[in-house]
């Protein structure tokens, strides 16, 4: 077999290793960028995904979206502008929370026994649904990164309202009133939180009203625009192919 | 005809382009073994890892720390020590079809480096997470920490480093010049076990608390960023098996 022959012996079985192919590199991907994203997003914004009292409407909804909207803008730019894929954002969103779901219920809960309703994970599955529609029908990261990184922090609260609305009604407790979720964390005590942080519901602003989550998402929302263009060079560097000099051949 | 039939004889003996078997066994050696290690921790990290300072905690969780080391190093070693033995030192003269087999047996090893890193850098670090919100430590070597970084990292860094070295002695694609976004899905995330030195470090003289998102944790941070270099790797094999596929058909 000369050089300039292929390594197939016919269409069929050409298709049957590009398919073949296709799943190897989709699971490597996945689980790589799974990873990647899970750690770093664990790390930078993970206290306020791990436990509902931690969900506020202030700094959860600020924090959130900016640290997560990184990773699916990375992705986005290699799947895209190499693949024309317009998955980048949701399939670096759904293998987060792959990880993080299957975390929260085997070890969070299967090991230290803390009940799956004071730390499911937050829900960033429409915001990235967002970014991939419109970087399909714009093809455009200028146009992704305005309108899409806007949307995207704007619909972090609403996309999470449903599940976190039910443990934000008020109870009063002892004397004190809180919200439901304030008491899944007095109750299941964890040893090292500092408490202080977590105390957000200052601020002049809610003198005058109720504005405190929907200004949190607008302000997430502009710098997610920045971060977005920001990881879409970031995403560009990564899908690079070059190679550097090897001394030793 | 006679030709033919010997084609076709040539093509059953043959080795299959993928073994499915190396890939399954692969991925499920990562499962089972990773399965009887979160077993071991659910009863032996209540039972005996909850007091550093304890003769259970010596017999449970410390000498399992001396043993994992030892083979792990064993490990790395005896691997890449054998692909780099056993390398293809004429592997700019090999048939299309043998490169195309050896791309396979490369992604076999990049869905376990995959697979690891998941195991490593998504359940394990998070799970160390609900650990230490749950148990006071009083070691640097705690039952989470013992699994997370001495088991876990050193696990994906062997099959990452394996997985370039097998590219880089076996595969034409790789082997003038050295592939800069695979040396990063590699060192970068091997850099995350030096900097548990920082992280132990920080933690051994400050008390802090156990907030996941403190400035101390972002060495893991701006490292776990490097599984983003995936993405050249997979670029540069797209284009290499394309290449294979759309010469003209044998």
């Amino acid at each position: 077999m000369s050089a300039s022959q292929s390594a197939v012996r016919s269409r069929a079985e050409a298709v049957q290793v590009s398919r073949t192919f296709d799943w190897m590199i989709l699971f490597t991907l996945f689980t790589a960028v799974l990873g990647g994203y899970h750690i770093h997003y664990m790390l930078t914004g993970g206290d306020w995904d791990f436990w509902t009292d931690w969900k506020d409407r202030r700094l959860w909804v600020t924090v959130a979206p900016i640290v997560s909207i990184t990773f699916p803008a990375a992705v986005q730019a290699c799947l895209w502008w190499r693949y024309r894929l317009p998955v980048g954002a949701t399939l670096s969103v759904v293998a987060l929370m792959v990880g993080e779901w299957i975390n929260r219920y085997m070890n969070f809960w299967g090991w230290t026994y803390f009940p799956v309703n004071i730390c499911f994970p937050s829900n960033l599955l429409p915001g990235a649904i967002v970014l991939d529609v419109i970087l399909m029908m714009g093809n455009s990261m200028t146009l992704t990164a305005v309108v899409g990184g806007l949307a995207y922090g704007l619909l972090f609260y609403p996309g999470n309202w449903p599940v976190i609305a039910p443990l934000h009604v008020p109870v009063e407790y002892n004397g004190m009133m809180m919200t439901l979720a304030d008491l899944q964390g007095y109750h299941y005590v964890r040893t090292g939180t500092p408490e202080y942080i977590r105390m957000v519901e200052k601020g002049t602003l809610r003198t005058f009203g109720k504005d405190v989550a929907p200004v949190s998402a607008f302000f997430s929302g502009f710098v997610s625009i920045i971060i977005y263009f920001l990881w879409h060079f970031f995403g560009r560097w990564f899908a690079k192919t070059d190679f550097i000099a090897d001394d030793a051949s | 005809m006679a030709a033919t039939t010997e084609s076709v004889k040539a093509d059953a003996a043959e080795a299959p382009l993928l073994n499915q078997k190396n890939l399954w066994a692969g991925i499920s050696l990562y499962l089972v073994f990773y399965s009887f290690i979160r077993w071991y921790e659910g009863v032996y990290g209540w039972s005996a890892g909850l007091d550093s300072f304890a003769p259970e905690f010596e017999t449970y969780w410390m000498n399992m720390l001396y043993i994992e080391i030892v083979i792990e190093v064993l490990l790395f070693a005896g691997i890449n020590g054998y692909i780099w033995k056993t390398r293809d030192r004429k592997v700019m003269s090999i048939t299309p079809r043998e490169e195309l087999r050896r791309h396979f047996t490369h992604w076999t090893w990049l869905v376990c480096y995959g697979w690891a890193i998941y195991w490593g850098a998504s359940y394990f670090t998070e799970q160390d997470g609900t650990w230490h919100q749950t148990i006071v430590r009083d070691t640097d070597f705690t039952p989470s920490h013992i699994i997370e970084f001495y088991l876990s990292y050193p696990i994906y860094i062997i099959t990452g480093s394996a997985s370039f070295m097998y590219a880089k002695t076996r595969l034409p694609t790789y082997h003038e010049g050295l592939h800069l976004m695979y040396l990063i899905a590699v060192i970068g995330p091997f850099m995350i076990l030096p900097n548990v030195g920082l992280n132990e470090w920080g933690h051994t003289f400050w008390f802090m608390e156990e907030l996941f998102v403190a400035p101390l944790h972002y060495g893991f941070v701006f490292f776990g960023w490097a599984a983003l270099a995936v993405m050249g790797v997979v670029n540069t094999e797209v284009m290499a098996i394309a290449k294979l596929l759309k010469k003209d058909l044998a």
